[in-house]
Formats: C-alpha cells, structure tokens, sequence
C-alpha cells in the first residue's frame, strides 16, 4: 500500500517512513503542506499520514483544500495538538482519524490499514476473493487453507488486486500503487508478477483484459 | 462579590429630576402670580375704596339726604357686600353706615386728621383694609373699609384657575415622562439583554441595532476590551499548541526511531535508526535544559550589578559554539573594542549572547557569515549578531519571543525557548532587545543595548522579574 507521509521534523518523519516501510507500506515523505497537498492531488496513494503543524501550509488547510476538490483519500491526522477542538476541527474538515503523538508504529499500521480497508468498502480484518484468504496486518496468504508464498510485490499487487476486486485496473494504475519515489520500475514489471501469482495461486483469479488491464475476480467464473 | 446597595434607577432617578424641575418651576411661576395679583388686586380695591369715600364725603357735604333703608340693604346685594363697610360721621355724629359696619368709628375721629388714608386693622377680631377720608371743613369724616380675607378669596380664586390645570397636569406629565424615558433608555436596556444572552465564552464584538451616539462610547470600549481578552487567549491558545508540538515531536521522534531498530533487520538501517534516536535524545535533553533555564530565570533574583567585560565573555562564548560553526562551514567573527564594561550577572548574559549566536548558526545555511559586535552605544553598550541566514518575515519578528515559537520549515531543530530565554535576560538587565534585517549580510540582526557599567558596588538591583 502506497501511503503519503507529511512531516515537517526531520528525525520524526525518517522514523515514521522507516518504521512504515517496515510494516510493509511504500511510503512517500513530503515536509511542507503546499508538497503534501500537491502530492495527494498528483498520486492514487492509498492513505495519507498528515501532521498538523506544517510549514507553508497548515495540515488542517490542507486537508480542508484537498476535500474540497472530492478527493475521498483516508487521511490520518498525526499530530502534537491535543486540545479537543483542534480534534473536532480536524475530524470535521474531513480527517478520517485522528491520533496523538507519539504513536506506536504497529498500531499507526493497524490504523491505516484499517482506513484503507473501509475506503475499499471492505469491513472485515481479512480480504476475500475465491478460495484465497489475504490477511493484511500479518502480511500472509492462504488458498484453500494452505499458507502460499509470495514475495513482498507479489503481495502487495495482490492487495491491491483484493481491494478492488471486480474492477479492471490498468498497468499504470496499479504501477503507481505500488511503487513509491525513486524505486525503479521495469517496464513490464506488472506483467512479470501478474504472472508469478497466476503460477502461485492458479490461472482462475487474475484475468487480462486485452489493451486495458487486468482484473480479479472474487467468484470463480462458470 | 462585593456587597452593593441595590444599584439606582436611571429611569427614576431621571423621573424625580425632572418632576422636581417641573414642580419648582411651577411653584415659582405660582409665586409670582400670587405676588402681582396681589399687588395689582390690592392697587384696584384700594382706588375703589378711596373713590367711594370720596363719593360719600361729597354726598354728605350736599346734603345728607341718604336714604339709609338703600344703602343699609346693599349689604346682601352681593356675596362681597358683607365684607365691604362703611360709615360717615358729621360732625362727631354718626350720619350714616352699613348694616355690617359698627357704630363706634373705626378710627379715632381725631386722627383722621392726622391719618387720613390707608390703614389696615382689627375690627371684631377681623383684619380690615380702612380708608379714611374727611371732608374740605374737617366736619365729615368718612371710613370705607374692606375686609382682608375678601381680598385673599379673590386671590386665591385668581390662583385656582392656575392650579388646577398643574395640579390635573402632573400626574399626566410624570405619566408622559415615565413613558419618555423608558422609550430614550430603551437602548441600554438592549445592550443589559444583549450581553445577558451571551454565552461566557463569546468574545464577539456586541453590535446594537441603531445604538445612540452616547452608547457608542461604552459600546466601543467594550468591543476593545472584548478584542484584548481574544487576542490574550489565543496567545494562551497558541502557546499551548506549540509547547505541545515542540515536547511531544522529540518524544515521538525517539519512540517511533527506537521501534524502527528493534524491528529493523538491516544491520545499516538500525544503525541509522539508533543515531536518529540518540539525536532526539539529545534534542529532548536540550529543549529540557531551556525549560530550565527559563524556569530558574523566573524565579531568579540574583543581582544584576556586577561588572562584565563583555569582550572577555564574548570570546569565551564563540570559542564554545565555533566547532557547531566549522561543522557547517560558517564564518563566525566577532569585532569587540576592549573595556566594553557592563553591569550583570557574566552567567546570564552568556547564557544570552549563546542563544543568539546559536540560533543564528542553527538558521543559517551551511557557509553563512555571522557576525557577532560589540560598540559603545550612548552611555551604554551595544551587543549585536547578525547573520546572512535567510532572516525573518514581518509577521514572524512579531511573534520572536513567544515561548515555544518557531518559524517552521526552517529544517533546523530549535524548541522555540531560546528567544523566551533571551528577552528575560535582557529585560532583567534592563536592556533593550531589538531585530531588524541585517543591511549588510542580509540575514537577521538582533542589537542588544545594555546600559552602561556602575562603579559603585551598591547599584541598583535589578530583579529578573521585572519584565
């Protein structure tokens, strides 16, 4: 899952990217408000991590700026400022959380996550297609019970298949889910794991829509 | 609460006021009524009564052919007539009177002589109004008199016809006035209602709808003071955002650094993690000690009348922060005249003159110039660090100094106390604090001017609280 983080302090926000990466998330760092908004508006990210106090522009201006123009990205606000009407503002103005710093890093994971989760209409821990079970917070696979081995893009492009389940995503769509900055994309680098889960988990769940993209289907086709 | 009588009406107090006016006038114009009818009353009667003496002096001296039973009966003629006598005596002898009038003169006949004219007195235990009069030869006298009560009926029959219409008309007009001024406060009583309705937490400005011109000056002062409380608590407001941003972030910094290496595999990367955590440390133990500082600073009362050399102290505190220099290539100087003799405390100010020099090395950009100067100002001495940093907008000089304050973005790791920490210095010196662009690096230039050294030992001491 590719996630937007915004923070302005340079020790926390190393942290927050190190320690989300780590938590298998792609995670682009922008230090101002003006990059951030920019960046929501440029990227499909899958979440955004918003610190409040951000130069050049303020997190809550932001986020007031990016609802305002129908982007319905989740928005977790990361901030120092307790006070309960700072809470109500954010929250009103469209946050989709709201958590204090400091902020453990497995329970930040489980929040976005979980927001992501709930964009995707999806209320349940674990994501469903067929007969294959991805469980999201453990990072791990099952079909038909049994444990499959993916690597890290394999699974990743297979969240990103789960989550929309149903619709047909182009290559580039789905490129700009996985990757964060500076990782070199291969030009067929989609095509190379699309087929390496076709290998793992059989030929039935990703279909190629010619010219277009590629789709998952959550029932077996008759 | 202090114990207050009950506060006095506007609206009564407005109401008795003009009442009262309204009666003194009245009674006044009464008074004077009185006093000129009375005059004018008295002036026709008189000229009546000498004018019928004179008519019965000259009836007497033609003959004396009266027919009593006439002049007796005219007595019942008219309600006055009762109060109206008279009498005529020929030659000692009593010739002719009214039928209320007694037989004995009323005055001494020998006296009409001498008293001819007006008298006034006591006939039956009634005052009398007499005219006396005599005929050419002396043998007739004549006395005309009035009784004075008539006068007064008279009188007061004049009055009643200007009493009544007052008398009916007060009632009315206080009825007219409560009305009056009950419409004229009718303002100040929205304004009561309008702040009674407001919420304690409401600092808007109070807006009444068509408020009068003596209002507005209360109205705005108000709103003024309405205004300062908002200003103070956003300061408020603001203060405890930004001292909760600036000491939580270090917190979450090492906490989130820390988690980051436990959970790290890479040799590389929880190395990485590991320094990062031992920074944050560093910068918590850092914003730790400026809160201290600024707290002893609060509660120090130290005199500030020992002799500084402040080129001594200058040079001592560059020599400290010249390594944070070389690491980022910046050009630190300082141009210091000896004998540069202050009185303070050599702690505190060196405390001072290393924030200023350690924030202008943290804002700067790596290879910027700081200068640091030292000049006789006046009587006293100016301390002066400028730098070629990027230097500071309008509205972030107005806010220098705000505990906690930080211009953000600067990508520098500063708690914001370093200038609380700086201005109490200062104002416990009674120095004063000044930051301007620097016109020759371009960057930020902060003068401090402290007064000149005292001699004597037993200066003046100069409280740290004292801001």
């Amino acid at each position: 899952m590719r996630i937007l983080l915004a923070e302005d302090d340079a020790l926390l926000g190393d942290g927050l990217r190190a320690g989300l990466r780590q938590l298998g998330f792609q995670v682009d760092w922008v230090r101002d408000g003006l990059a951030a908004e920019r960046e929501v508006r440029a990227e499909p990210y899958a979440a955004a991590v918003l610190d409040l106090g951000l130069p050049l522009k303020d997190g809550l201006e932001v986020l007031a700026a990016v609802r305002r123009s129908g982007i319905s990205l989740p928005v977790l606000v990361l901030t120092a400022r307790d006070a309960v009407p700072d809470r109500i503002r954010g929250l009103d103005l469209g946050a989709d959380d709201y958590v204090l710093k400091p902020v453990d890093l497995h329970e930040l994971g489980a929040r976005l996550r979980a927001l992501v989760r709930r964009a995707h209409g999806q209320p349940q821990e674990l994501l469903r297609a067929q007969d294959v079970v991805l469980d999201p917070a453990a990072r791990t696979v099952r079909q038909a019970g049994a444990a499959v081995v993916l690597s890290t893009r394999e699974f990743d492009l297979l969240q990103v298949f789960m989550l929309s389940a149903g619709r047909v995503l182009a290559r580039e769509q789905i490129e700009q889910q996985l990757y964060s900055w500076g990782q070199e994309v291969e030009s067929n680098a989609v095509e190379v794991h699309v087929h390496h889960l076709r290998r793992k988990l059989g030929s039935g769940l990703i279909s190629t829509v010619r010219g277009v993209g590629y789709v998952l289907q959550r029932e077996r086709p008759l | 609460m202090r114990v207050m009588n009950k506060p006095r009406s506007l609206q009564n107090r407005m109401l008795a006021t003009v009442l009262g006016l309204v009666l003194l006038i009245w009674l006044t114009i009464c008074a004077a009524i009185w006093f000129d009818a009375r005059h004018e009353l008295d002036e026709l009667l008189d000229a009546h009564l000498a004018q019928a003496a004179a008519l019965l002096v000259m009836r007497q001296q033609q003959g004396g052919e009266l027919e009593h039973h006439d002049s007796t009966d005219a007595a019942s003629l008219h309600r006055y007539a009762p109060k109206v006598a008279f009498q005529v005596f020929h030659e000692g002898r009593l010739s002719l009177r009214s039928s209320n009038a007694p037989a004995a003169p009323m005055l001494g006949l020998r006296d009409v002589g001498r008293h001819a004219g007006f008298h006034s007195l006591d006939l039956d235990g009634q005052r009398w109004r007499v005219f006396a009069s005599r005929g050419a030869e002396h043998d007739v006298q004549v006395f005309v008199g009035e009784q004075l009560d008539a006068r007064a009926d008279i009188l007061m029959g004049v009055l009643r016809g200007a009493l009544w219409p007052m008398l009916l008309g007060l009632p009315l007009l206080a009825l007219l006035l409560v009305w009056a001024i009950r419409r004229g406060l009718a303002p100040l009583r929205e304004l009561g209602h309008s702040l009674r309705q407001r919420s304690p937490l409401s600092l808007q400005p109070v807006t009444l709808s068509d408020a009068p011109a003596e209002l507005a000056p209360p109205l705005q002062a108000l709103n003024v003071l309405f205004e300062r409380i908002a200003t103070l608590l956003e300061a408020e407001r603001r203060f405890t955002a930004d001292a909760a941003h600036e000491l939580r972030t270090p917190i979450a910094a090492i906490r989130t650094q820390a988690q980051v290496a436990l959970g790290e595999t890479d040799d590389l990367l929880r190395r990485h993690a590991l320094e990062a955590t031992l920074q944050g440390c560093d910068r918590a133990t850092r914003l730790v000690e400026q809160m201290l500082t600024l707290a002893r600073l609060e509660a120090d009362q130290r005199p500030m009348t020992a002799r500084v050399e402040l080129a001594t102290l200058a040079r001592r505190v560059l020599a400290e922060l010249a390594p944070q220099a070389l690491a980022r290539e910046q050009d630190l100087s300082l141009t210091a005249p000896e004998g540069c003799h202050v009185a303070g405390n050599d702690t505190l100010l060196a405390v001072l003159l290393r924030n200023l020099v350690d924030n202008a090395l943290r804002y700067s950009p790596a290879g910027a110039r700081i200068e640091v100067r030292l000049s006789a100002q006046g009587e006293g001495v100016r301390l002066q660090v400028a730098d070629s940093g990027p230097g500071l907008a309008e509205a972030d000089l107005a806010r220098l100094g705000e505990r906690f304050f930080r211009v953000l973005g600067t990508g520098a790791a500063g708690s914001g106390l370093g200038w609380s920490i700086v201005r109490r210095i200062a104002s416990a010196h009674g120095a004063r604090l000044h930051c301007a662009s620097s016109t020759g690096l371009g960057g930020l230039e902060v003068s401090v001017d402290l007064p000149q050294a005292v001699a004597s030992p037993e200066a003046s001491r100069v409280g740290a609280s004292s801001r």
